[in-house]
């Protein structure tokens, strides 16, 4: 549907995170190879998922328990590995404090582990942006466009940019949630995360029934306004208790 | 509102020299995918280029051969052009030992006109013809000759601005890497293996003639005349508060390390690393004649060794310095001096990325991924290891390795799972 038709998608999914890579990520170089990394892994994960599925696709059945399993697995080891990359993570930040008593700087505020959450997150909504989104825009540069029958009412490509964009929402936010969780030891955040990837990841499944995308898209999107909403107030709260601590202190 | 503005962290300033190096990289890999999908829309993709060049010299792939005849001819080709290569580097080595640089310099500028005039006035052309763009041959004529000179003068001369200079480079490396993509698909894959075999041999092996280059090059402390990029160094003073980064444009020669002493002396004392990456030597192919479309008789290849240099500093107080440690004082706030990278590597990258975007974008996004870890990953090594290593090999492999997992696997996963509109 022609390049601007094209160049509206990709802004459509990607284009909160430009500004806030823009605003925010390119400002610190460190974050920006944050977010390279974490896209870089993302993408290993779902290689490895694919090259385990790759012998089952496409399914022949029209029933929609294969594919949940292939969104829980998928979505299991995408949280086994944001455990690992909190390991990663609280390694670099102990490198980096480290670093930073060496030439006598001071060590790393919370904002800035939060930053790099946020780093963190964003490489993996970008991934998944650029992969299941992006990446399938070529025809959409062409003349003509694509439509799916089970939601015939709006163009493919449209759709998939909405998706996109709640999923970008939800992973970098989650992010954020979780390895405040982990840092506090907070359970409640650090469950949090993987709950609502698996939330969002089943109410997809809703597409699978025809005209579905219309009450599954809705409910994504509430995911997403969810893990905002919870974001904002974590962050809020860690921060005033910081201040509080440090106003105590002095 | 907090009274006074808190101090700075690392997080401000470390990994910015990494940065500095990965954007050109990306800048020229995004020249050229927007190159070539532009331009090789309506070519059909198999055929290649229909007349003689170097890298096609053993074997013209067609397609209408089977999978083993390519793949044969395909090595051929490449064990070829790595024979070229050799040759070439150890004539390069030859020539350096018998101390001709001022040979050595001109060639490098002639070699760059060819490169902006001849390749860069064809691709021109070819963007001319594909987009309608009304422009008479006398503009075009002068626009071209103006480009080209000022190009000539930017890589032959150390007194140009350095931007203007970071530049051109990145022009030549899209200009190579566009017309490497033209050659047929399983010589250039061929060709990618090849290369970044030879030069981890020519860096590593006692006899590589990159190793020469390099200990000849140490023992006199000179500069290689090469193409080389140079990032800006990045200097900030670790003693004052705000911690102000100031620039400083890269000066030629021991004049410039001799200033790095006196100024680092009081903040970080200790003694000076030098390590070197290198990249390879390159050679060109023959230059194509525009009018006919047919290869020129003569061989003018471009021997260009490409090295990157990182000046670590270390504390030399400091014994127990970890690996990691090291990495951070290379990249982070401690260190000066610039990066530089070979030309080559440039082009090779930009020749993996631009022939993944011939098959998809998918392929495109996973081998860009791919090629910067492995050059991050070869950054760290060097400052693991601190000795000459070769910048190719992490980055071609993985990214060949990722380009053949995204074909086979990745994509119609992505595919099934997206058109059922499931996502994760």
């Amino acid at each position: 549907m022609t390049v601007a038709a094209g160049i509206g998608y990709t802004l459509l999914a990607l284009g909160p995170s430009l500004s806030l890579f823009v605003a925010v990520i390119s400002r610190k170089p460190f974050l920006t190879l944050t977010l390279l990394s974490s896209t870089l892994v993302w993408l290993m994960s779902l290689i490895a998922l694919s090259a385990v599925w790759r012998a089952f696709l496409p399914f022949k059945t029209a029933t929609w328990w294969p594919y949940s399993l292939l969104i829980l697995t998928s979505v299991a080891l995408q949280e086994a590995l944001r455990l690992f990359l909190w390991r990663v993570n609280k390694r670099m930040e102990e490198m980096l404090d480290a670093y930073a008593d060496r030439v006598s700087k001071p060590r790393l505020y919370i904002t800035d582990k939060m930053q790099i959450a946020l780093a963190g997150g964003m490489g993996h909504g970008v991934a998944h942006a650029v992969f299941f989104c992006i990446s399938l825009l070529t025809p959409a540069f062409g003349p003509a466009t694509y439509y799916v029958e089970k939601c015939s009412k709006i163009p493919f490509f449209l759709v998939s940019s909405i998706m996109a964009l709640a999923f970008v929402t939800i992973h970098t936010f989650s992010m954020v949630i979780a390895f405040n969780g982990y840092s506090e030891g907070n359970k409640k955040d650090q469950y949090f995360a993987p709950v609502v990837h698996l939330a969002a990841g089943v109410f997809t499944l809703i597409n699978l029934a025809s005209g579905g995308c219309v009450v599954g898209i809705p409910l994504l999107y509430v995911m997403a306004i969810v893990t905002l909403v919870h974001c904002g107030n974590t962050v809020w709260r860690r921060l005033t208790d910081n201040r509080s601590m440090e106003t105590n202190l002095q | 509102m907090e009274q006074n503005p808190r101090p700075r962290t690392v997080l401000e300033t470390c990994g910015e020299e990494i940065i500095r190096i990965v954007t050109p990289v990306s800048i020229c890999m995004l020249l050229v995918v927007i190159l070539v999908s532009v331009l090789n829309r309506g070519s059909s993709l198999d055929d290649g280029l229909s007349f003689a060049t170097m890298a096609t010299m053993a074997y013209s792939e067609s397609s209408s051969d089977s999978i083993w005849d390519k793949l044969k001819g395909a090595l051929l080709n490449s064990l070829v052009f790595v024979a070229v290569v050799t040759v070439a580097t150890f004539l390069m080595v030859l020539l350096f030992y018998f101390k001709c640089t001022k040979f050595l310099k001109y060639y490098m500028g002639f070699s760059s006109l060819l490169v902006l005039g001849f390749m860069g006035g064809e691709i021109a052309i070819f963007l001319i013809k594909a987009s309608s763009f009304p422009v008479d041959c006398f503009t075009f004529a002068v626009a071209l000759y103006n480009f080209t000179v000022v190009g000539v003068m930017a890589v032959f001369l150390s007194r140009m601005a350095i931007f203007v200079t970071q530049a051109y480079l990145v022009v030549i490396g899209v200009l190579v890497a566009y017309w490497f993509t033209l050659l047929p698909e399983w010589t250039t894959w061929g060709l990618l293996v090849a290369m970044s075999l030879y030069d981890l041999a020519a860096v590593l092996l006692p006899g590589g003639p990159l190793r020469l280059l390099v200990e000849l090059a140490m023992d006199r402390d000179e500069d290689i005349p090469a193409l080389v990029y140079e990032a800006r160094p990045v200097i900030s003073d670790a003693g004052l508060g705000d911690g102000v980064v100031r620039r400083r444009v890269w000066r030629e020669g021991r004049g410039d390390f001799d200033e790095d002493q006196r100024l680092r002396s009081d903040l970080v004392p200790g003694s000076s690393l030098r390590t070197y990456i290198y990249g390879e030597s390159e050679s060109e192919r023959n230059i194509v004649d525009a009018e006919d479309g047919r290869a020129l008789g003569g061989d003018s290849e471009l021997a260009a060794p490409l090295m990157q240099h990182i000046n670590i500093r270390m504390n030399s107080l400091e014994n127990a310095v970890s690996s990691e440690n090291l990495a951070l004082e290379g990249i982070g706030l401690g260190s000066s001096g610039a990066i530089k990278l070979g030309l080559g590597d440039f082009i090779f990258y930009s020749v993996l990325v631009g022939r993944a975007a011939m098959y998809d974008f998918m392929t495109v996004y996973a081998c860009y991924l791919a090629v910067i870890a492995g050059l991050g990953i070869t950054l760290l090594l060097l400052a693991f290891y601190r000795k000459a290593l070769p910048a190719l090999p992490f980055s071609v492999l993985l990214g060949v390795l990722f380009y053949l997992l995204t074909r086979l696997l990745l994509e119609s996963f992505v595919v099934q799972c997206s058109i059922n509109l499931l996502m994760f």
